[in-house]
């Protein structure tokens, strides 16, 4: 029995290429994982959005009606929904000149319960020392 | 945690300014072997001026025609993909690549 | 000896993250060591039959092929990936697996080191 802690860091904008919605995928892989592990095994996703990366949770994103793609918002949402941790850098939220209400904060119209966290860098670190490994977008 | 910092492109990335390890290694592969091998107008790279380990690819170098004693820091050292496996395995458990 | 999982996730054309990896591994099997390595996005090409060999553009297909015949070396592409870049079952060259992306988190959970590279 064990759990592994795997922190997916988004830096990349989205859009542009596809890194950061393929982190928010892979992350979101984490919920059928167990079929390829033995009882009790698990992995433990913490997704953390720092530098021009926290750009991905900015709601109103129109992706579908522009691009027939699913939004980033749609996948953090999606990401609230199987509880997940989602992480967002408070310090370069705030660089941006943007606060909570900019971004994707819950997922309580699909069902989703837990919330995103807008925390400083320092605890973005903590979850780095923590993690059994990094994936870095 | 000990972890290694791949960087991959001649620029200086934000991130490096972030993060803090307990033993920090930065690699420099690809367009980041350029760090290693030039000095702007006069200057070593910004990137070369943290108190952390400093690894160059021989390869990389190599192919964008410098050889290993370009290198305009004494305190990068020039490893090959041999050396590269062992550092990853041997002195470093974690890893991420810029 | 180690195993060492590791993800690319830029272009074989376009970028040298692939030639990174794919002369990584070859190293570190060569030392013993096992290698997974998880082809996502844009590295899906990596595993598509029938690449034509130029010198203006990298061609790891004959190292690849060493790689998988060493026994210590899987390679597996992103089944929704490549089927969004036209490339199938059976466009894919033999000996590459095709998966979804759990099967780079179960890697993961198994392995002593990973090397993850991003996308462009």
């Amino acid at each position: 029995m064990a759990i592994k802690k795997i922190a997916f860091i988004v830096e990349k904008l989205p859009y542009k290429s596809e890194t950061s919605r393929l982190a928010l995928t892979h992350a979101i892989a984490s919920q059928t994982v167990e079929i390829h592990l033995e009882d009790g095994d698990n992995v433990e996703p913490v997704l953390a959005f720092v530098g021009d990366g926290v750009l991905n949770c900015l709601k109103n994103q129109k992706a579908l009606e522009v691009y027939g793609v699913s939004s980033l918002e749609a996948h953090v949402k999606n990401a609230l929904l199987l509880d997940l941790r989602v992480l967002v850098c408070k310090e370069d939220l705030e660089g941006f000149g943007l606060t909570e209400d900019s971004i994707v904060m819950d997922a309580e119209e699909i069902g989703g319960e837990v919330t995103t966290q807008v925390v400083p860098y320092e605890e973005i670190q903590q979850d780095l020392e923590s993690a059994d490994h990094l994936m870095f977008f | 945690m000990r972890l290694a910092v791949f960087v991959s492109e001649y620029r200086e990335p934000e991130m490096l300014e972030r993060l803090k390890a307990e033993k920090l290694g930065i690699v420099l592969v690809q367009n980041g072997v350029y760090h290693a091998a030039l000095k702007k107008d006069g200057n070593v790279s910004p990137v070369l001026s943290k108190d952390v380990e400093y690894y160059a690819l021989s390869e990389d170098l190599q192919s964008r025609g410098f050889s290993d004693s370009d290198v305009v820091d004494s305190k990068v050292k020039v490893i090959n993909y041999d050396g590269l496996v062992d550092l990853i395995f041997n002195d470093y458990e974690k890893t991420i690549w810029l | 000896m180690g195993k060492i999982t590791i993800g690319c996730f830029s272009s074989l054309v376009g970028s040298m993250s692939l030639d990174f990896a794919i002369k990584f591994s070859d190293a570190a099997v060569k030392k013993g060591h096992e290698v997974d390595l998880w082809l996502s996005g844009n590295g899906t090409m990596l595993g598509k039959k029938g690449q034509g060999k130029f010198r203006d553009y990298s061609y790891l297909m004959d190292t690849v092929m060493e790689l998988i015949n060493s026994g210590k070396f899987k390679i597996t592409n992103c089944e929704a990936c490549a089927k969004a870049r036209g490339i199938t079952r059976e466009d894919t060259v033999e000996g590459f697996g095709v998966a979804s992306m759990d099967w780079y988190l179960a890697s993961a959970f198994s392995t002593d080191r990973i090397l993850h590279i991003g996308g462009e």
